[in-house]
C-alpha cells in the first residue's frame, strides 16, 4: 500500500519544511495555516511526540514534534521556528493537529514525473510515514503520510488490555 | 428560511401528531376508559387526515379517515378501546407513517389489510358492553386554620390543585366571617365546600392538602359512584378545554426551533464566555473604573445568557422514555414475554444532544432487559414471581449529575458464569475474587458474551462496549448491580451539560488546571506535619474520616519549585473522596468544555480542556480517574492494616 | 415577569442545582448560604417564595424563618424547607416556626418543581 504508482498521475502541491536540517514535504490539501510559536499547555501523560496543546483562534489543538515521532533527538528550536496547523483523517474523523517545525520554507510543486515510489530499504524513516518520494531542486524529498503517521500514534497509545480497565469511566 | 418545502410543515407536525397518538394509545391500553386519552388519539387522527387533505397527501387522508371514523364510535362510547383495537391501531398508525415518510414503500395492500382487522376489531365488540367511566364524585369540606395563608398557603391554588383531578363545583362558606372589629385581614377566614367528580384516588386529593392536613379540617366523603358514560367525559373535556392545564400551559406560547440553531446559538454563547473572561482579565489590570464597571455588566449579562441558551436547551427526558414503550410493546409480543414498563423522572430535563446521544445505548440496555432479564411467564411463575414481568426507567438530577437507572424483577446477572468467561478471556486472574461491581463492569468488554447462542434481538456480544463507549464519550458513568433471581439495575450518571462547565483553576507548577466545581467538597491548607510524610500514599484526617491525597505536582511530574503552603482541594465522585494537592488555587473559572483530540483520548487523567483568560489553555481534571486512583491508594492502605 | 424564588442552602452543589431547576421551570433565583444572609435579602423585598435548608451556620433556618415571618412583607409568603428526615418532629417544628411545607432530601428535578407550582403556581 505505500508504494502507490497511482501517485505518478499528477504532479503534488507541497509545502516544504525543515526538521533538524533535513526537508519533507507535507502535502498542502492538508494544510490549513502556519502560525508564529504560540503558549504550549504541557498534557501531562501523554505521548512525548504529542505531549502540548495550543490555542488556534479558539480551539484547543493539540501539538506535535515530528522530530520525536522519527526518532530525532529534540533540540532547542531557533527563531524561524513555527507551528503548521494541519487536518489529517484519523479513523475517518477529521482531526486538526499542529505540527511544529523548525523552518517552513515554500509551497511548490512536485511535478509528477519526479514523484517515485518509496523505497523499501535505504531510508533513513519508516516508509510507513512515507507516501512517495519527490524531487525538488536536484535533491530528493520524502513526502510525508500525516494519515498514516497520527492513526499509528492514536493506536499506539490506545492499546486495550485487560490491566488498563478500572471500574471509574 | 427561504426556499423551505411546505410539505416540511406538514410531515413534522404529523411526525409530532404521530408521536402523540402512539402515546396515547399505549397508555389507553392501561386505562381504556379515559376520555382524554380518547380524544387525544382522536384530535391527532382528524388534524393528519385534515392537513394530509390539504398538503396533497391524498392516500393518508384517504387511510387516516377510517382509522378516524373508528375512533370517532369510541369517543362517542359506542365502542369500546378493546385490546385488540388499540393494536391494530398502532399498526395503522405506522402505516401512516410510512404512507407519509416513504409512499413508494407503503403498500396499498397492507393499509387495506389493516383496515379489514380495524372492522374485525369493531364488530368484535358490538356486543359487548361500553367500558364504564372510573370517575367517582367527592364532597369535600374543608376550612384551614386562621393563619395558614400568613404562613404562606395560597387556597386558591389548592382549589386549582382540585380543579386539576376533576370537574369541580365550588362553593365558598362565609358564614364564620367575623364582623369587621373582629376581622383580622390576613386571616383565613373562609370555608370551601368543593363536589369533584375524579377517577383518581382519595390519596390523591388528600395530597392536595398535604401541607395543611395535620392542622385543618376536611370532611371527605364518596357521594356517587360513576355517573351515565358519555355526561362526565363531557364535562371532563369541556372543563379541561376551558381551563388551561398546568402541563398544558408549559406547551402553549411556544414555538418549534430547528435544532441547528440552538447548536449554533450554543456555540457562539460559549465564544462568548470565553471572549468575556478575557475581557474580565484585562479590566481587572485596568484602573478604569468604567471598564470594570462595564466588564461586570458583561460578565453577569453572559452568564445569564449562558444560563437561559442552557435552559433552551434542555428538554424533558419522557420524550425518550416515550419512545421506549412501544419498544418494550412490541418486543414482549415478539419474546412471548409479558413486560410492564414503568417510568418515572419523566420530567427530568437534560441537554437535548445529551438525550440524542442515549437513545441507541438505552435501547440497547431495554432491548437485554427483555431478552436476558425477565424470564418467560412460566418460568416466572415455577419461579414464584408474578407473570408479568417489569422494567423500571428512572430518571432524576443529583446535583450537577443525571442519574438514569434501568431495572428489571428479572433472573439477575449469572455470577458464576461471567466469572468463568472472563477468566477464559483473560480478563480475570482464576482465583480473583472481584466485587459484584468489578465483575459486572468486565462485561462491557469488547467481544465478552456468555450468551450460548446469539438470538436475533441481543447476545451478539457486540452490544454492551459499544453502550460503555458511548456512554464514556457523554463523560458518564455505568454501574451494573444484580441479585440473582431477584433482577438487576444499570445506573447511568451523566453530566448535566456537555458544553460549559464552572469550575476552580488551580496551578500546579508552571501548569494550570480547572478542577469541576460540582466535584469538589472543601478546600484545604496542607498542613507542614501531614506534608513531611514524604512517602506518595498519604492521608488527611477530615473530621474524623481518612482521606486519601494524592500530590498532582507528582502525578504531573512537576520539576518546578513546590510553593511553601500547598492547597488540597477535596473532590469527590459517587461515594469516594480523594484530595488533590495543588500549589495554588486561583479561582472560579467558568468557560466551554473542548474535547481532547484523538491523539489525547488516552490521557485518563483529563476530560477535556478549555481556554483561560489569558488564551493559554489549561486542561480539565478527570475527577473519577483521580478518585479512582485515591481509592487504590486507600485499598492498599487498608489491605496493609 | 417570572417570579422569584429565594434560595437558602450552605452547600455549592444544592444551590446551583435548586437554580438550574427552578429556571429551567421559568422562575427567577436568588441565592443566600446562611440564615443571616437569606434573611437580609429577603428584607430587600421582590421575593415571592423561599426555599431553605434548615441545617446553616451564622443563622439556621428555624431561626431564619422564625424572623422571616416577623417582617411585614413576607406575610402570606411561602416558605418551603428541606429536611432529611420524615420525622413528624421536624416538620412540626418547622411549621411552629412559620414554614409553610416541606420537601424531603433527596428529591428529584420534578418533584422540587411540583412543590413550587403547588405553593407559587406556574
Amino acid at each position: 500500500m505505500t508504494n502507490m504508482t497511482s501517485v505518478n498521475d499528477r504532479s503534488l502541491v507541497v509545502l516544504i519544511l525543515e526538521l533538524q536540517g533535513e526537508s519533507f514535504a507535507i502535502e498542502t490539501r492538508h494544510v490549513h495555516e502556519i502560525l508564529d510559536p504560540v503558549p504550549i499547555t504541557a498534557v501531562p501523560g501523554a505521548d512525548h511526540a504529542v505531549d502540548g496543546l495550543i490555542n488556534v483562534r479558539g480551539r484547543v489543538v493539540p501539538l506535535a514534534d515530528l522530530r520525536l515521532i522519527f526518532g530525532m533527538p529534540p533540540e532547542d528550536e531557533g527563531r524561524d521556528a513555527r507551528i503548521v496547523v494541519i487536518e489529517v483523517e484519523i479513523d475517518g474523523d477529521a482531526t486538526t493537529i499542529g505540527i511544529r517545525a523548525d523552518k517552513v520554507n515554500e509551497v511548490t510543486e512536485l511535478a509528477a514525473s519526479s514523484l517515485e515510489s518509496t523505497p523499501r530499504i535505504g531510508l533513513r524513516w519508516e516508509p510507513e510515514f512515507i507516501t512517495c518520494i519527490g524531487k525538488r531542486n536536484g535533491t530528493f524529498v520524502a513526502v510525508l503520510d500525516m494519515g498514516r503517521i497520527f492513526s499509528r500514534l492514536v493506536n499506539r497509545t490506545q492499546g486495550i488490555t485487560p490491566a488498563s480497565t478500572s471500574c471509574a469511566a | 428560511m427561504s426556499g423551505t418545502d411546505p410539505t416540511l410543515i406538514y410531515r413534522q407536525e404529523a411526525a409530532e401528531l404521530l408521536e402523540q397518538l402512539e402515546q396515547a394509545l399505549l397508555d389507553l391500553e392501561h386505562a381504556p376508559g379515559d376520555a382524554d386519552l380518547i380524544n387525544t388519539a382522536f384530535r391527532a387522527l382528524h388534524t393528519i387526515k385534515g392537513s394530509g387533505a390539504m398538503f396533497g397527501f391524498d392516500a393518508v387522508a384517504a387511510f387516516t379517515h377510517h382509522v378516524e371514523t373508528a375512533f370517532d364510535r369510541v369517543r362517542k362510547g359506542e365502542v369500546a378501546a378493546s385490546t385488540s383495537l388499540i393494536a391494530v391501531t398502532l399498526a395503522a398508525k405506522d402505516h401512516i407513517r410510512r404512507q407519509i415518510e416513504q409512499p413508494d414503500s407503503a403498500s396499498e395492500a397492507e393499509g387495506a389489510a389493516i383496515l379489514d382487522g380495524l372492522q374485525a376489531a369493531l364488530v368484535a365488540q358490538s356486543d359487548s358492553t361500553p367500558v364504564p367511566a372510573a370517575a367517582v364524585t367527592w364532597r369535600l369540606r374543608f376550612r384551614l386554620p386562621l393563619d395558614a395563608v400568613a404562613m404562606g398557603t395560597n387556597p386558591l391554588l389548592l382549589l386549582d390543585e382540585l380543579r386539576a383531578l376533576g370537574p369541580c363545583i365550588v362553593v365558598a362558606d362565609t358564614s364564620a366571617i367575623p364582623p369587621i372589629e373582629g376581622l383580622d385581614p390576613t386571616a383565613c377566614h373562609v370555608g370551601w365546600e368543593v363536589t369533584l367528580t375524579t377517577g383518581q384516588p382519595r390519596s390523591a386529593i388528600e395530597q392536595v392538602f398535604l401541607f395543611v392536613l395535620d392542622d385543618m379540617q376536611l370532611d371527605l366523603e364518596q357521594v356517587a359512584g360513576h355517573a351515565s358514560e358519555p355526561r362526565p367525559a363531557a364535562v371532563a373535556a369541556a372543563v379541561a378545554s376551558v381551563r388551561a392545564e398546568p402541563s398544558s400551559a408549559r406547551t402553549t406560547g411556544s414555538i418549534r426551533v430547528p435544532a441547528e440553531r440552538l447548536d449554533d446559538l450554543m456555540d457562539q454563547v460559549g465564544e462568548l464566555v470565553i471572549a468575556q473572561s478575557r475581557l474580565k482579565q484585562i479590566a481587572g489590570a485596568s484602573r478604569d473604573i468604567q471598564v470594570k464597571a462595564i466588564s461586570e455588566d458583561i460578565e453577569r449579562l453572559a452568564l445569564e445568557l449562558r444560563d437561559t441558551t442552557m435552559g433552551a436547551r434542555l428538554v424533558p427526558i419522557g420524550q425518550l422514555f416515550g419512545r421506549f414503550r412501544r419498544l418494550v410493546h412490541d418486543l414482549s409480543r415478539e419474546l412471548g414475554k409479558e413486560v410492564a414498563l414503568v417510568l418515572s423522572g419523566e420530567d427530568t430535563e437534560l441537554d437535548k444532544t445529551l438525550i440524542e446521544r442515549l437513545a441507541d445505548p438505552m435501547i440497547h440496555l431495554i432491548r437485554n432487559a427483555v431478552d436476558h432479564g425477565v424470564e418467560l411467564p412460566g418460568q416466572r411463575e415455577t419461579a414464584g414471581k408474578p407473570r408479568q414481568g417489569r422494567i423500571a426507567l428512572a430518571a432524576s438530577h443529583l446535583g450537577h449529575e443525571v442519574l438514569i437507572t434501568i431495572s428489571d424483577d428479572g433472573a439477575g446477572l449469572d455470577r458464576a458464569r461471567i466469572q468463568q468467561r472472563a477468566e477464559e478471556q483473560g480478563l480475570l486472574v482464576p482465583g480473583a475474587k472481584p466485587t459484584d461491581s468489578e465483575l459486572f463492569q468486565l462485561i462491557m468488554q469488547p467481544g465478552f458474551s456468555t450468551a450460548s447462542e446469539v438470538t436475533s434481538v441481543s447476545g451478539r456480544g457486540v452490544g454492551m462496549d459499544v453502550v460503555r463507549r458511548a456512554i464514556d464519550s457523554l463523560r458518564g458513568n455505568i454501574d451494573i448491580a444484580s441479585q440473582p433471581g431477584q433482577g438487576s439495575q444499570i445506573t447511568l450518571r451523566l453530566p448535566l451539560t456537555l458544553a460549559i462547565i464552572d469550575g476552580l483553576l488551580v496551578r500546579v507548577g508552571d501548569g494550570r488546571y480547572v478542577i469541576p466545581l460540582s466535584a469538589i467538597e472543601e478546600c484545604v491548607e496542607l498542613s507542614a506535619n501531614e506534608d513531611g510524610r514524604s512517602r506518595g500514599h498519604s492521608f488527611l484526617n477530615i473530621r474524623g474520616s481518612l482521606v486519601p491525597f494524592i500530590r498532582l505536582r507528582e502525578a504531573f511530574d512537576t520539576r518546578t519549585q513546590p510553593d511553601p503552603f500547598q492547597k488540597v482541594v477535596i473532590v469527590s465522585s459517587g461515594e469516594q473522596r480523594v484530595g488533590l494537592v495543588v500549589d495554588q488555587v486561583i479561582g472560579d473559572h467558568q468557560t466551554v468544555i473542548k474535547s481532547l483530540s484523538k491523539l489525547h483520548a488516552d490521557v485518563a487523567a483529563f476530560s477535556g480542556a478549555t481556554i483561560l483568560g489569558d488564551g493559554t489553555v489549561a486542561l480539565i481534571l478527570e475527577v473519577a480517574h483521580l478518585v479512582e486512583q485515591g481509592k487504590q491508594h486507600d485499598d492498599t492502605r487498608q489491605a496493609a492494616e | 415577569m417570572s417570579k422569584t424564588i429565594l434560595s437558602v442552602d450552605d452547600s455549592a452543589s444544592v444551590l446551583q442545582m435548586v437554580k438550574l431547576t427552578l429556571t429551567g421551570g421559568g422562575y427567577s433565583v436568588v441565592q443566600a448560604t446562611n440564615g443571616a444572609d437569606g434573611l437580609a435579602r429577603a428584607r430587600g423585598g421582590g421575593i415571592d417564595m423561599v426555599l431553605t435548608d434548615l441545617n446553616m451556620p451564622v443563622m439556621n433556618g428555624l431561626t431564619m424563618i422564625r424572623e422571616l415571618r416577623k417582617l411585614p412583607q413576607c406575610t402570606g409568603l411561602p416558605i418551603i424547607f428541606l429536611t432529611t428526615e420524615s420525622a413528624a418532629n421536624m416538620k412540626q417544628e418547622a411549621k411552629a416556626a412559620g414554614a409553610t411545607g416541606w420537601i424531603t432530601k433527596p428529591f428529584q428535578q420534578d418533584q422540587l418543581l411540583a412543590v413550587v407550582r403547588k405553593v407559587l403556581g406556574a
